[in-house]
C-alpha cells in the first residue's frame, strides 16, 4: 500500500508539472496585460513599460516560468503585481471558505445522491424509482447558478428565511455558518446529487442480479444484510464518481460563489482572470490541480480497500 | 407531558427538522444596516486601490474619497467649490498662478494639523515622475507648489491650463508631509490608516469582500458623517446587489441592472434616482486612418443614419441622454447647433453615403466590451447593425474583454468600437484623449486637426464660464463638421436606496458621494 501510494504521489507530481507549464503558458498566451489592467485606459506607454518591467514581466518566457517554479517549490507564491498582497496569503485566506462550501455540498450530494439511488434501486419500476428519475432528469438539467439566483430570490428576499449571500465564518457561529453556506451549497450539490444516484443505482442494480445474492437470498440471509454487501460491492464506481464530482465542484464553485457573492477562492480566481493577476490566478488554479488529484488519489485508496480484487491486482 | 420519539425512524425525522429548524429564523442573524450607525454601500467591481493618485475606477473612488480630499472639490453637482481651501484660488492676470488660503481646522486621520507644507508635499510627490503615479500626466502643467505661509499656497503652472482644478477630486488627494516615504505606497493602497482628511478613517479590507471606514471624529465639517462606519461592499452579481437591497442587508446600491431600474425603484422600501452624467459618453471610437471610416461622408453617414432617442429610451430605459456632439446635453457648454449636423436623419444619412467612396454601403467590424461597464453596449450595437443595415452598412460585432479592447483602442488596432468612457465630467477631458494627438487615445481616431489644438489651447487660458461656452461651442462645431468621432449619448449615474437612507443624492460624477448621508 505504502509503494503503491508513494508511486501514486510520484506520478502526481509529473501531472503538476505538466499543468503547471500549460498554465504559465496559457495566461501569458492571451492578449491583455496585467500593466493595463493596473494602470487603467488612461495609461500611457511609458507607464505601461514600467510597469512591465518593474514586475518582470519584460523577461523572456522561460526565465519567467523558471523563477516562478522555483518560487512554487520552496511554498512562495509571489507577490501579486496588481493588488500587492501576497498570494499565498490571499489563498489562506480564500480556502476555508470555498472549502467549507464544497465539503458541504459533497456531503450532500454524497448523502441525499447514495440514500436515493439505494431506495430506487430496490423497488425498480416502483414510485420511488420513477420519481427519483424524473428529479435526477430535472437536476441534471438546472443549471446550478440559475437555481442559485431562484434561491435567492424565493428563500432570500421573499420568506427573509436566509441572507442572499455573503459569507460567515465558523467563528462567527454554527447557526450564522451555516446559514450562509446552506444555500451556495445546495445549488453546488443538486446536479451531483443526481449524478450520484443515477450512479448509485444502475451500480447497485447490476450488484444484485449477481449470482452470489440470489445464493445469498436463497440461503436465508437477511435482506437489509444482502443489500449491505451488494452495497459494498457496487460502491468503487460510485466513488470514483464522487472523487471526480468533488474535484468538479471547485469549478462549479466559481459560478456560485459568484451569484451569492462568496469571497473564497473562486471568486479571487475570477478576479484574478478579469484582471490579469497572473500569480494569483497560477496560484490558485495550481492549488485546484492539487486538489484534484488528491481525490483521486483518496478515491483509488478507498476503493483498494473495499475491493480485494484491486489489491490482488496492484 | 412531552411525548418523544420512541422508534428510530421517528427520531431521526425529529432531529432532521429540529435541526432544519436551526437553520431558519425568522429574524436574519446579520446586524441590519443602520444597527449601530453603520452605512454599507455596495459597489459593482472589485477595487485594485485606495490611493486616489493611482485609481482608475470611478466606482472604487469613493474609497479615495473618503480618505482623502484635497483644496478644491468638484460636487455632484458638476460645481467647483472649496474643500480644504477657504475659498476659491485667487488666479493671476496671465492666468499661471493660483493662490489657496487654506483653512486652519482641518487635522489628518493621525491627529496632525494639516499645513501647507502638507499640500506642497503632495503636489510635490505626486509630480515626481520616479513614484510612477498613474494620474501624474493629468498635472504635469504645474510647474512648482511653493508655501507661502503655513496656511497659504501657490501654484505655479507652466502654461495657463484653467482645467487642472477639475481633476482634484478624482485623481488627487492631500496626505501629510513625509508620509510616503513612511509608509510606502503599498500602503497608501490597501491600508491608508491615519493618510486623509476626510470624513472616514480607513478600518479594514476584506479582500473580495468589503472595505471598511470609521466616522473621523475629528472632521472639520462639523456633525459629519452622520454614520458611525462605512461599509463599502464589492457585489459583482446583478441580481445579488439587489437582493441584498431588497433583503435589507445594504443601504446604497450602485449600477443597478438598467433593465429592472425603473421597476425596482418603485418597491416598497426601495428610493431610486438617476441622473444625466456630465463626464460619461458612450462613445464609437471610428479609426479615421481605416477605410472605410476614412471617408468623411461616410462617418457622417453613420452618425445620421443612428436614431439615438430610441437607443436611450427603449435600449437603455432612459439612462442614455442622446447626443450626437462630445457634449452632454445637460452640460452648460452643449452647443445645440452642432449637434443638429450630425443628429438622426436617415434622408441626410443616405445622402452623405452617396457623396462617400463607399456609395452602395460597406462592411465595419465593431469591437464591443464583453463585460457591461455602466450600460451593456452589446445591446446597442445589436441595434446598430439593424439600423445602419437600412443605408446599406453591415456590422460585424467582435466581442472582447476590456483590457483586450482598450489595448487594441489605444494601439488604433480596430476599425471601429464602441465603449462607455468615463470621465471627471469636465468640457475638455474626453476631446483631449480622443481626438488630439499625444494623448493615450489619440489612435483611438487617428484624428488631428491644427484648429482644433488651438482652441483648445485657448480654452485653458479662459476661466469665465461666458468665454469658455464660445470656445468649447466652437470646438463643438469642428468635430460636427469632421465627424471624427461617433458619439450615441451620455449615460446616467443611478442607484438605489433604502428609505431609511436620507441626504443621499446620486453623483453627476457617477462616484457615489456619502459624506453627507444619515442612516
Amino acid at each position: 500500500m505504502l509503494r503503491l501510494v508513494a508511486g501514486r504521489i510520484v506520478s502526481s507530481f509529473g501531472t503538476l508539472l505538466f499543468v503547471g507549464f500549460a498554465l504559465f503558458a496559457l495566461t501569458r498566451a492571451g492578449p491583455g496585460s496585467p500593466a493595463r489592467i493596473v494602470l487603467g485606459a488612461d495609461a500611457t506607454a511609458e507607464q505601461l513599460a514600467q510597469f512591465e518591467q518593474a514586475n518582470g514581466l519584460d523577461r523572456p518566457f522561460l526565465a519567467q516560468y523558471g523563477a516562478w517554479l522555483s518560487d512554487i517549490l520552496r511554498g512562495d507564491f509571489g507577490k501579486s503585481f496588481v493588488t500587492g498582497r501576497d498570494v499565498g496569503t490571499e489563498i489562506v485566506n480564500a480556502l476555508p471558505v470555498t472549502l467549507s462550501i464544497v465539503l458541504f455540498a459533497f456531503a450532500i450530494a454524497v448523502v441525499f445522491g447514495i440514500s436515493i439511488g439505494v431506495a430506487a434501486a430496490l423497488r425498480p419500476g416502483g414510485v420511488f424509482d420513477r420519481v427519483s428519475r424524473l428529479l435526477s432528469v430535472v437536476g441534471l438539467s438546472v443549471p446550478a447558478f440559475w437555481l442559485g439566483i431562484v434561491l435567492i430570490r424565493f428563500i432570500a428576499v421573499d420568506m427573509r428565511w436566509l441572507p442572499p449571500g455573503g459569507y460567515a465564518p465558523l467563528s462567527a457561529g454554527l447557526s450564522a455558518h451555516l446559514q450562509t453556506i446552506l444555500m451556495p451549497s445546495v445549488s453546488l450539490a443538486v446536479y451531483y446529487i443526481a449524478v450520484l444516484a443515477r450512479m448509485t443505482q444502475a451500480s447497485l442494480q447490476d450488484t444484485l442480479r449477481g449470482d452470489y445474492v440470489r445464493t445469498a437470498r436463497a440461503m436465508g440471509l437477511s435482506s437489509p444484510r444482502v443489500v449491505a454487501y451488494a452495497l459494498i460491492n457496487a460502491l468503487p464506481p460510485v466513488i470514483n464518481l464522487a472523487a471526480l464530482s468533488f474535484g468538479y465542484m471547485f469549478g462549479w464553485a466559481l459560478i456560485i460563489e459568484q451569484v451569492f457573492n462568496v469571497p473564497g477562492l473562486s471568486r479571487a480566481l475570477l478576479n484574478a482572470i478579469s484582471q490579469r493577476d497572473f500569480l494569483l490566478l497560477q496560484g490558485i488554479v495550481f492549488l485546484f490541480t492539487v486538489i484534484f488529484v488528491l481525490a483521486n488519489l483518496a478515491a483509488d485508496l478507498v476503493n483498494r480497500v473495499l475491493d480485494p480484487r484491486q489489491r490482488v491486482a496492484a | 407531558m412531552v411525548n418523544l420519539p420512541t422508534d428510530r425512524r421517528q427520531f431521526l425525522t425529529a432531529g432532521a427538522g429540529g435541526a432544519l429548524a436551526a437553520m431558519l429564523p425568522t429574524s436574519l442573524l446579520y446586524a441590519q444596516p443602520n444597527a449601530g450607525k453603520t452605512l454599507t454601500i455596495v459597489l459593482p467591481s472589485n477595487p485594485i486601490t485606495i490611493d486616489p493618485i493611482n485609481q482608475l475606477n470611478h466606482d472604487a473612488m469613493v474609497l479615495g474619497q473618503t480618505v482623502f480630499e484635497n483644496l478644491v472639490e468638484f460636487d455632484v453637482d458638476g460645481v467647483l467649490k472649496p474643500q480644504l481651501a477657504k475659498d476659491l484660488p485667487t488666479i493671476s492676470a496671465d492666468k499661471k498662478t493660483y493662490t489657496f488660503e487654506l483653512r486652519d481646522d482641518v487635522t489628518f486621520h493621525n491627529g496632525k494639523k494639516m499645513t501647507a507644507e502638507d499640500v506642497k508635499y503632495s503636489f510635490d510627490y505626486l509630480l515626481d515622475a520616479n513614484n510612477k503615479a498613474l494620474r501624474r500626466p493629468l498635472f504635469t502643467k504645474i510647474a512648482k507648489v511653493t508655501v507661502l505661509d503655513p496656511l497659504k499656497v501657490q501654484v505655479d503652472l507652466s502654461e495657463p491650463y484653467g482645467q487642472w482644478l477639475y481633476f482634484l477630486t478624482k485623481y488627487m488627494g492631500i496626505f501629510p508631509a513625509g508620509s510616503r516615504k513612511e509608509h510606502g505606497d503599498d500602503y497608501f493602497k490597501s491600508k491608508p490608516a491615519g493618510m486623509g482628511t476626510g470624513f472616514g478613517m480607513f478600518e479594514e479590507w476584506k479582500p473580495n469582500d468589503s472595505i471598511s471606514f470609521k466616522k473621523n471624529p475629528n472632521y472639520w465639517r462639523k456633525g459629519l458623517p452622520a454614520w458611525d462606519r462605512l461599509v463599502v461592499k464589492m457585489i459583482p452579481e446583478d441580481a445579488t446587489r439587489v437582493a441584498y437591497l431588497l433583503t435589507n442587508q445594504v443601504d446604497i446600491i450602485s449600477a443597478p441592472p438598467a433593465r429592472e431600474f425603473n421597476r425596482l425603484k418603485t418597491m416598497p422600501g426601495i428610493t431610486g434616482a438617476s441622473r444625466p452624467t456630465l463626464g460619461g459618453a458612450l462613445l464609437m471610437f471610428t479609426n479615421n486612418l481605416k477605410p472605410p471610416l476614412d471617408d468623411l461622408n461616410f462617418r457622417k453617414a453613420l452618425s445620421c443614419a443612428i436614431d439615438r432617442k430610441t437607443i436611450g429610451d427603449k435600449v437603455y430605459y432612459g439612462l442614455l441622454d442622446p447626443a450626437a456632439v462630445l457634449a452632454p446635453p445637460r452640460g452648460w457648454w452643449f452647443n445645440a447647433e452642432a449637434e443638429k449636423e450630425l443628429g438622426f436623419d436617415l434622408d441626410r444619412a443616405k445622402e452623405f453615403l452617396a457623396k462617400s467612396k463607399y456609395p452602395t454601403g460597406a462592411e465595419i467590424d465593431i469591437s464591443i466590451q464583453a463585460e457591461p461597464y455602466l450600460l451593456d453596449t452589446k445591446d446597442a450595437a445589436i441595434f446598430l447593425q439593424a439600423q445602419l443595415a437600412k443605408i446599406g452598412v453591415k456590422i460585424n460585432l467582435k466581442v472582447y474583454e476590456f483590457s483586450v479592447l482598450i489595448q487594441q483602442i489605444a494601439r488604433g488596432e480596430h476599425q471601429m468600437a464602441m465603449q462607455v468612457f468615463m470621465s471627471p465630467g469636465e468640457a475638455t477631458y474626453i476631446i483631449a484623449n480622443t481626438v488630439m494627438p499625444g494623448q493615450f487615445l489619440s489612435k483611438s481616431t487617428g484624428y488631428d486637426n491644427p484648429e482644433l489644438n488651438a482652441l483648445m489651447a485657448a480654452s485653458f487660458l479662459e476661466t469665465e464660464e461666458a468665454k469658455l461656452k464660445d470656445l468649447y461651442g466652437k470646438m463643438q462645431a469642428i468635430l460636427a463638421r469632421d465627424a471624427p468621432i461617433g458619439v450615441l449619448g451620455f449615460v446616467h449615474a443611478s442607484n438605489l436606496w433604502r428609505q431609511g437612507v436620507q441626504d443621499f443624492k446620486v453623483n453627476q460624477a457617477l462616484t457615489m458621494s456619502v459624506g453627507e448621508v444619515k442612516v
